[in-house]
């Protein structure tokens, strides 16, 4: 393109829509304020927490179980995140076991099974369900699930096994939300064809259905995930808060998630720089989950 | 025959999966509400001002810190929200820049609330000096939000008939007087009732405000710069370290009032909703 005529075409932008132009900037920073945060929050969180990775190195960081601040004289201290890096991982996964296949038995059930009002009715539900605040939902676990864990297994009642069930609540409805949706999206002809072979409902579900439905199903299921990991104030006011890696579900240990609410009010200098770190690792999980979501839809165009 | 058992069983199983759904559902409710609601209605507790030490506190302060919080990240979130998805949806063309801000929108939609309440404490209270207040809470909010906003503003735009459009701008109109003229007043019921949503999430969210925020307060908060305690995050702190008696009674009452005002959002949502399907089925 020659110099004179990319002026010709550059004065036309500016006559013809000089003010598109101009609120074309404004609408862009709108837009890219969501890129810039993320990177302000990378950025933070990953300089708040170089004081710990520097000071203690990332193997007594990261990969250590000992966790014994010590808030006089901080440099004094060990900051291993590892117990609760496994809490979290623990908690996600019995959470999973429950709450996948109960959302996605929901969703189905919402998708294919109930009569119109019932449908209604649970899809309000499950939408309610999302909205109930993790203080409650905590609260509930607090006062209803912990004495029942204690009375019939005399234990404490704190522990892996309740955060999990209060987990798998909290999880069901984006699990359940994502999933019709997918279900949604299967095309009536499929279901129709199968049904008019003479197929029953149960068949035409797990034969036609669920696998072309496969991949949201995993998707809804890997946000559930997400979901959980970073659930926290429910969390920390059922799983006992101990500084020790637990071993079976009904002792009492922390998530990271929790450790960071539980120790951020006293905590200063390398101890505090530990915190960030264990936020940064909650960083790269939730990234972890991010990119997962899109291998597993990178045959789709678009995924949210 | 066999087939038709297991499709029944499967049935069965279905049904007992969405009864169970919402049967914890009701129970949790029916349970919150029939411990709080006498004390969250007493006038003594919703009008009176919180102790910090003897017990009979009240949590006036924590409701108006709650609205104050919901309408401050409203009045952010909105233009913002509405702002991005007028780009995305209007006047961006696909490309690598956009794929970024999709990108950076899952990952905000991903992210724990746990760490925007970090980030927000760091950047705010501590770099930018403004120590806990409700600004810096409802910036963190609107950040955390932004992805929720953004998706129920996109959908309200996209449920305009691109008729419209082109009827605009076959009258000579330019893409941004049409979208400003034609398609965000047709949006703005939509968009208005989609926002109703999530105001419900900025009343229950605890971790994300408790470090930017504040935790506790005896005087009602009158400017944004003032240090709020918002009800969700004092339920927490009353419950895992406040040093009053009475603190399960100030739980039970704190979470049925907050239950309560979520279930208000909820109808709220529910019914606009409802007028606006009604009305857009009506105008077709």
């Amino acid at each position: 393109m020659s110099k004179k005529e990319s002026n010709g075409k550059l004065r036309q932008i500016f006559s013809a829509s000089r003010s598109e132009f101009l609120v074309r900037i404004p609408l862009f920073l709108c837009a890219f304020l969501a890129f810039f945060s993320v990177l302000l929050i990378f950025l933070f969180i990953l300089k708040e927490s170089i004081p710990a990775i520097s000071c203690l190195g990332l193997r007594n960081l990261f990969f250590s179980t000992t966790w014994r601040p010590n808030v006089s004289n901080p440099r004094a201290g060990s900051y291993g995140m590892l117990a609760f890096l496994s809490g979290t991982l623990m908690t996600t996964f019995f959470a999973m076991i429950i709450g996948a296949p109960l959302g996605i038995g929901t969703a189905i059930f919402i998708d294919q099974v109930a009569p119109p009002k019932i449908r209604e009715i649970t899809r309000r539900g499950i939408e309610l369900l999302a909205g109930i605040p993790s203080v409650i939902i905590g609260w509930f676990g607090l006062t209803l699930l912990v004495p029942f864990l204690a009375h019939i297994t005399g234990s404490s009642g704190y522990g892996i096994a309740p955060a999990s069930l209060v987990l798998a609540i909290m999880v069901l409805p984006t699990i359940t939300t994502l999933g019709t949706e997918g279900l949604k999206a299967v095309p009536a002809e499929l279901k129709e064809a199968s049904v008019a072979m003479g197929a029953t409902r149960w068949q035409t579900i797990y034969k036609i259905i669920i696998p072309a439905a496969k991949e949201s199903l995993i998707v809804s299921t890997i946000l559930g995930m997400g979901r959980a990991i970073g659930e926290t104030m429910a969390v920390q006011m059922v799983i006992g808060n101990a500084r020790q890696l637990a071993f079976s579900p009904l002792e009492r240990t922390s998530t990271l998630t929790s450790r960071i609410v539980t120790d951020m009010g006293e905590a200063t200098s390398v101890f505090r720089s530990a915190l960030y770190a264990q936020a940064l690792a909650l960083l790269i999980l939730a990234m972890c989950l991010i990119l997962l979501v899109r291998f597993v839809t990178r045959s789709r165009e678009v995924t949210t | 025959m066999d087939e038709r058992k297991s499709d029944r069983l499967a049935t069965l199983v279905f049904w007992i999966f969405g009864a169970l759904t919402i049967l914890v559902l009701g129970f949790i409710v029916v349970q919150i509400l029939v411990r709080g609601i006498a004390t969250a209605f007493k006038p003594s507790f919703f009008l009176g001002k919180p102790e910090a030490i003897k017990a009979g506190g009240g949590v006036l302060p924590m409701i108006i810190s709650t609205l104050y919080l919901v309408a401050l990240t409203m009045v952010i979130s909105l233009p913002l929200s509405v702002g991005a998805a007028v780009y995305l949806s209007e006047f961006a063309k696909d490309g690598l820049i956009v794929k970024f801000i999709r990108f950076s929108l899952d990952s905000l939609a991903t992210l724990p609330s746990i760490v925007f309440g970090l980030f927000g404490m760091t950047l705010f209270c501590i770099y930018l000096r403004w120590g806990y207040c409700l600004i810096a809470g409802a910036l963190t909010l609107s950040i955390l939000n932004l992805p929720v906003f953004l998706r129920s503003t996109e959908e309200a735009l996209k449920l305009v008939p691109i008729t419209y459009r082109e009827a605009s701008m076959s009258l000579g109109a330019s893409r941004w007087t049409t979208t400003r003229k034609v398609v965000i007043p047709s949006a703005m019921p939509g968009i208005i009732t989609a926002t109703i949503l999530p105001i419900g999430r900025i009343m229950g969210e605890s971790a994300a405000i408790i470090y930017t925020t504040g935790l506790f307060i005896r005087n009602i908060p009158l400017s944004p710069v003032d240090t709020a305690a918002p009800l969700a995050g004092y339920i927490w702190y009353a419950q895992s370290e406040a040093m009053v008696p009475d603190y399960k009674s100030v739980v039970d009452g704190g979470a049925a009032l907050l239950l309560v005002m979520v279930l208000v959002v909820f109808l709220l949502a529910r019914y606009l909703g409802k007028r606006f399907q009604n009305k857009s089925h009506a105008g077709k």
